[in-house]
């Protein structure tokens, strides 16, 4: 659907884990270098970069029950099977 | 008669220290995986008490937040795969749809970075709701990775699985939630379906 090269393909397949910051840094370097001259790709990356700060700030809890420490509190004091002995 | 964490003050301390203030993350994890309020505090708890008991073992300066999530992993595991039988598959969009949310969006003849807006649209409960809708499998490395900001190596040691089992179950997962998105998008109208 887009003029995508095997330039793109092969940057595109590597597109999540470089997201995830989980390749070494010759892959990185390369789909960085690819993606400086290719707009459409850096668009996918920036969509997926955006997606997933999304998922992070609206899928997190920032708000605690009312109470909820204070119970966890007094259920873990009140557990008399407490931390083991070593 | 045994030492508790009464008599230790000091593992006590350290516990308060550096486990307590990490409550509200396992929490918002809790909630996700077990989708509702009374079973994930049930959860959070039995999690802490399991780490209370454990924290004697625990080495001081490994990843503590990886061997939290593991125990709340667990004990999940234990407690509720058996209440909540549910498919472990997931329909995502297939591999020729790679791009299945941004060439969606991308359709809708909207301008600039309108497709951003677009998702930044949909209610914070919708994008929850998508996220739990997903089985567990896919739910739990989607949840650990892009909630909790976990390495894919750090999965694998919290789920105990494979770390390429990891890496397809996170790209399944994440092609399940698009889908779940671009449905719920269109359910508020915020697309043209």
């Amino acid at each position: 659907m887009d003029d995508c090269g095997p330039e793109c393909q092969e940057a595109l397949r590597e597109i999540e884990r470089f997201l995830d910051h989980e390749v070494d840094d010759v892959v990185r370097l390369k789909v960085e270098r690819h993606l400086s001259g290719c707009s459409p790709c850096t668009d996918k990356l920036e969509f997926r970069v955006h997606l997933k700060a999304l998922v992070q700030s609206k899928c997190s809890e920032r708000e605690l029950p009312a109470g909820l420490e204070e119970r966890l509190r007094r259920f873990l004091t009140t557990s008399d099977r407490g931390i083991e002995p070593r | 008669m045994a030492q508790t964490a009464q008599d230790d003050p000091a593992l006590r301390e350290r516990f308060e220290r550096d486990v307590l203030p990490l409550l509200s993350s396992l929490y918002g994890a809790a909630l996700r995986l077990t989708r509702n309020p009374a079973d994930a505090e049930d959860l959070v708890q039995e999690t802490y008490l399991r780490a209370y008991r454990g924290f004697a073992g625990f080495q001081e300066g490994t990843n503590l937040k990886a061997w939290l999530y593991r125990i709340l992993t667990n004990s999940f595991i234990n407690t509720y795969r058996k209440k909540q039988r549910e498919p472990q598959t997931v329909e995502g969009p297939d591999d020729a749809d790679e791009w299945y949310l941004f060439d969606r969006l991308g359709a809708q003849n909207v301008e600039g970075s309108a497709e951003e807006e677009v998702l930044d649209r949909i209610p914070d409960e919708a994008v929850k709701a998508a996220l739990e809708s997903l089985p567990e499998n896919f739910r739990m490395p989607v949840l650990l990775a892009d909630v909790e900001g976990f390495s894919y190596k750090e999965i694998a040691e919290i789920m105990d699985t494979p770390i390429g089992t990891v890496m397809s179950r996170l790209h399944r997962g994440r092609k399940a939630l698009e889908r779940a998105l671009w449905e719920t998008a269109k359910e508020r109208g915020l697309v043209d379906g």
